[in-house]
Parts: C-alpha cells; structure tokens; sequence
C-alpha cells in the first residue's frame, strides 16, 4: 500500500485513490486533514472545476488538485504552506466576486460550505466594486426544488448526481465563461424520485428543497442518528429535531446503505410520524387509564391461561428487534406458537428503494417469526402489534389486544387498545434487507401516554403475573438478552453497534 | 433534422475516435438546415449520439455562433470592438436598433433581418465594419448602413 505524508503525517492509503478519496477513506477529510473542496464529492464522479483543494506536492512544480492526483507511493503533500493559503484565498475571491451577500436571508447560512470556507480560508473584505452578475432569484425547478441561480457557484455536483444517480440528466451548465448558468434542459423540470438529494449536496444556497425553506433556522436544530422506516432498505437518515419536533430528515453516510442518498418519498416521511396517532388507551372500546389497559390485557392472557384458552401473537415488521424479542418472549412463556406477521409491499427501484414497505421484516425473520397473511382461526386472546393483518383473518378473535401508533380501523374492533411509540419515540434497532441490523434514537417525546411495544409487552406479561416476568423495562439490557439468545445476533446489541450498522452472523 | 441531414451526421462518426467527438460538426450541419438548433433538434442529436439532452445543450450553448431560436433570413453583425467603436460603431448599432424598431440581438417581427454586435473582425483599416451574411461592409456611415439593411429581402 502506497504511503502518503501529509503535512508530515504519514499515512497508508489503497491504491489507485486520489489524495481527496485516499483522505476521505481513512475518514480524515475535514476532519483532521483539512482540504476545502466545492465540486468534489465522495459518491460522484470527478469534476476538477472548483479548485478550492489545491495543495502543494513534493516534486511538482505548480499546485495540483487533491481531487484529481494520483496518489504515488512516497508522495509528500503540504497544505499549510503560504503557497496553498494564498490559492484558497484566491479561489474564495472568485467565487464571491458574484456571489450575492445575503447570508441572513439565505436559508443555508449556518449549514453553507461558502460561509464556512470564507471565514476559515478566505479574505476579510472584497476588493471587487462592480456590481455582481444578475441572475435569477427563486426559481421553481419542480416540484421539490426551488433554485436561487445568484448564489449558484457551478460546482456541478446537482448536474453530475441528476446523470449519474437517478441517471435522469435534468440540469446542466449553459453557456460560456462568466455567462455560465446553471439552467434546466428548455421544457423540463427536476423530477425524480431522488431529486431533493441535489439540496444536500448544493454546497450552497442555491439548490434548496419546498419541503423545509424558510422553516427554522439550522442552528435551532439538533441532528438525531436514525433510520428510514419506509422500506426495508433502512436507509440512514439524521432527523432534525427542534422543540419536540421533526423538521426534515437528511441522509446519513452508511457506504454500505445507501452511499449519502435518500429517495424524495423516505426523506418526506417524517410527516407521517404524527399523522392520525393512536393517543388514547380502551378497554371494550372506553378511553381508560394505561394502567387499566395493561392490567385488562394482563388478565386477559392470564384467563386464557387458566382456562386453557389460546394465545397467539401477531408481530409487526415496524416495531424494532427488541420490541419483538419481548413478544417472543412472552409468547413463549405462555406457550403459545412464534407469531406470525404481514409484510405490505410496492414498487422497488434499482438504487434504494425497495419492495418491502417496512424497515423491519428481517427482524422478525431473524427471530424466528413466520411471515403470513393467514388468519389465526378463532382463538381466545390475540397480542397484535400493529395493523398489517387484514381486519376478517382477525373475526374469531375473542379478546383483540392491539398495540398501535396509529388511529387504525382495527383499533375501532379491539377489544383492548394501548398506544404504542413510534420509532422516533423509542430506541432500538431495525434489521435491513441485507440482515444489517441498524440503532435508531429516540427523536421526540411524546406528548401523550404511550410506550414502547417492548414495554407494554413487558408490564403485560408481569400483570398476567407470568413467571420472572416485571414490569421494569430496559431496552438496552433487552438488546443483550437478546444478542445472548437468538442464534445470529451473536455481540450485536445496541451498546455494541455503532453508527454504521452490523450484519447478522 | 431531415434524414439528409441524419444521413450526413452518421458519416462523419467513423471520423472521430469517439462519437461525441463528431457533435460539433454535427451541430454546424443541423443549423445549416434549419438555421438554428431549437430543444427538440437538441434531443434528436442526444439519441443520435447516446447522451443528454442536456450534454448538447452544454455544447450548444458554449459557442456564440450556434442559435438556440429561430434567426431573421439575413444576419446583420456590427462590430463593436475599439476601432470601430472608436469610428462610431456604438451610435451607428444604435441608429439601425432604432431604424428597424428591434434591440441588439433581436429579429425583426417579419422575421427579415436579425441584428446583433460582433467583436473584432480584423479589418480595423476600413473601421467601422459590419458583416452581412458573412460578407463584409466597409467604412460604413449611417445612410450606408441603412441603405444596405433596406436592401434585404
């Protein structure tokens, strides 16, 4: 493996990298090597056109770009050297000279590499007097997004990921020399299913999404580690929270996910947490106290029990790996056959998005859980999680406890209800489709009673007064339980996995 | 483009390493028929040569001398460089906008005459000069001018 010093640091680096991807897959870039870039981006082909990561190479007479130089073996980079500031500074200058001053009404501003770049490398104040190059301000490009042309630096990243990602080829850089503008092909809009990725990659005010312009200012938000619950592609989002609130949500870096992307559908789901939420606990169809829930659910499986009555558990692909640990745990405490579950399914694509509309079907494989749409046939007490079941397989039910986010048919026809949380209510973790088992973190309070299924199982299974069983309830000692009991999650639980996911044995 | 003109393109493919390298060619030979390369020849080119649409538009759009929309039958060019303007290019541009009621760069409502400015044309001597359909019109005066503008069909 070649070595590569940079500013006297040597590292070992693959080969055939440039020294921006050598960088950036030892995982320094701008985070401990420090080499500004515009146009360059880990998941799209190589532009060169911003030359903003000049750097001095040992042996070569002129600056080269880190983008686009080969690493050789021995090769030897300053980036602290006047040489390399004084390139920065002038590349800084020029892409102001048009750049319109407008940070406090520009919603990037807090988030934008520009103003980051130009306190950190560029020049106190502009020499230029002319006034700068008109060009058009809010443009509407599609549905998604709108376009600001004047902040625009024409990195070309938004018209490189439109050809090489969702390969639709929207936009392009028109024209010549200071008349370059970034424009759509004549009688086209920008609409792909992955469009508003090209607003994450916008260094930017230019690319900006309908969905969250001029929502909140970026600094109010904290940036929360999740996973996209759409698809069993369980893609890696931040939630950006602020005031028990979800904002938007961003992709998050998973390589072996879904690279920095995430289609237009997932990253507008987090206006689906809220929507139509179970809020209030029944019994026999009358709002009641959460412990009066749990205690009738709890008499309800103990009866069963006693009567010799069966138990069986519905399991729903939505809720987390230790949700549904807690279900088998109960089902089998109380003897009662693996619960099965229903998957929904749609349209897949070839890039991210995939058949199974739920992030967690592979989970409840993995846990022994039978996918089925069959009915359970006429049994005394059913624990369902979630409304994936067609409401008739469920008819000969005798008492239906239903643990739910949402404000379902089925919880009309239940006999006990219990609002459950979503998964930005709880911590836990998803399996994707490629067995990647992933940690989602809480995001929001809720703002009525409800638990995680885990949970509610659990203080059920103590109220049916079932051996060892308490109503204590902690996620991260379920996850070991868990890790130490089902055959491939040997070592994964959520203390042990980190930001990137782990695949099951 | 008619097929004559697709005939043509599709011959001078074998020419170039690569296909992409015979689109500018390609271009000139669409505008020799049409007088212009509008979208819709822009996604004829695209298919013909497997890319973008928008891959044409970059090209087409980086060279002045290629039109997007449709022209006036007859280009007038004034140039505007230093000599000429030194020579009263700038007043004369300005007198002939005003003498055929359009702005530089626009077309006549009949669609006769397109007016534009030009940089230099390498005749400072007989400044200030204009090109007609490719053909020059030295040491112009302002009647000179008009005269030969009217004098389009």
């Amino acid at each position: 493996m070649p070595t590569l010093t940079i500013d006297g640091t040597e590292y070992e680096v693959a080969e055939g990298r440039m020294i921006l991807q050598a960088i950036d897959d030892l995982g320094l870039l701008m985070s401990g090597v420090d080499i500004p870039h515009y146009c360059w981006h880990p998941k799209l082909s190589i532009d060169g056109s911003c030359r903003m990561c000049q750097v001095e190479v040992e042996g070569m007479p002129k600056l080269q770009i880190a983008c686009n130089t080969l690493v050789t073996d021995g090769m030897v980079v300053r980036t602290d050297v006047e040489r390399v500031k004084k390139a920065q500074r002038g590349v800084m200058e020029l892409l102001l000279i048009n750049h319109p001053l407008d940070c406090p009404i520009c919603d990037q501003a807090g988030e934008c590499t520009l103003q980051d770049y130009a306190f950190d490398y560029g020049m106190p104040g502009a020499r230029t007097e002319e006034p700068r190059r008109p060009a058009k301000k809010a443009m509407d490009l599609g549905p998604t997004i709108v376009f600001d042309q004047e902040r625009c630096i024409l990195c070309r990243r938004c018209v490189r990921f439109c050809r090489e990602i969702p390969k639709t080829g929207e936009l392009g850089v028109f024209a010549r020399g200071d008349h370059s503008l970034l424009e759509l092909f004549p009688g086209t809009e920008l609409d792909n299913p992955y469009s508003m990725n090209v607003a994450d990659i916008c260094p930017v005010g230019a690319l900006t999404t309908k969905d969250f312009r001029f929502k909140i200012r970026v600094w109010f938000l904290d940036d929360v580690e999740s996973i996209c619950n759409q698809c069993s592609n369980g893609c890696n989002i931040y939630a950006s929270r602020s005031n028990n609130r979800i904002y938007r949500y961003l992709p998050r870096r998973n390589d072996s996910v879904n690279d920095t992307w995430i289609c237009d559908h997932g990253r507008l789901s987090y206006q689906l947490i809220m929507e139509n939420r179970l809020t209030e606990p029944r019994v026999s169809r009358r709002g009641t106290s959460y412990a009066d829930a749990v205690r009738a659910a709890g008499d309800a499986v103990r009866a069963a029990r006693e009567s010799g009555g069966s138990i069986v558990g519905v399991a729903s692909p939505f809720v987390g790996n230790e949700d549904l640990f807690v279900l088998k745990q109960l089902l089998e405490a109380v003897g009662a056959p693996a619960a099965t579950f229903a998957v929904p399914r749609g349209e897949s694509d070839e890039l991210l998005v995939k058949t199974e509309k739920a992030p967690n079907a592979s989970g409840a494989r993995a846990l022994g859980f039978e996918e089925s749409d069959a009915s359970p046939g006429a049994v005394a007490v059913a624990l369902v999680l979630g409304h994936t079941l067609a409401e008739e397989c469920l008819k000969g039910v005798e008492t239906l406890i239903l643990l739910d986010t949402e404000n379902c048919s089925l919880a009309e026809r239940a006999d006990i209800v219990l609002p459950a949380r979503s998964f930005a209510e709880k911590e836990g973790s998803f399996t994707n489709h490629a067995k990647r088992v992933q940690r989602f973190r809480p995001i929001l309070e809720p703002t009525f009673e409800a638990l995680s299924e885990g949970e509610i199982l659990q203080r059920i299974g103590a109220a049916a007064g079932l051996t060892g069983w308490t109503a204590s309830y902690d996620v991260h000692e379920v996850s070991k339980r868990l890790s130490e009991t089902v055959a491939g999650f040997d070592g994964i639980n959520l203390d042990s996995l980190d930001d990137q996911g782990c695949e099951l044995a | 483009m008619s097929p004559e003109t697709q005939r043509k393109i599709e011959a001078l493919f074998p020419r170039y390493p690569e296909k992409r390298g015979a689109l500018l060619p390609a271009i000139y030979l669409v505008q020799a028929e049409k007088g212009y390369v509008g979208p819709q020849d822009a996604r004829a080119l695209a298919e013909l040569f497997g890319l973008e649409p928008v891959d044409v538009w970059e090209v087409l759009t980086f060279y002045n001398m290629f039109y997007t929309s449709a022209q006036g039958r007859h280009h007038v060019y004034v140039c505007t460089n230093l000599p000429c303007s030194l020579r009263g290019a700038r007043t004369l541009l300005k007198e002939l906008e005003s003498h055929l009621g359009i702005r530089c760069g626009q077309t006549t409502p009949d669609g006769r005459v397109t007016l534009a400015h030009e940089e230099c044309l390498g005749s400072c001597g007989t400044a200030p000069v204009m090109r007609v359909d490719g053909e020059y019109v030295e040491n112009l005066d302002l009647s000179e001018a008009k005269r030969v503008v009217d004098s389009l069909e």
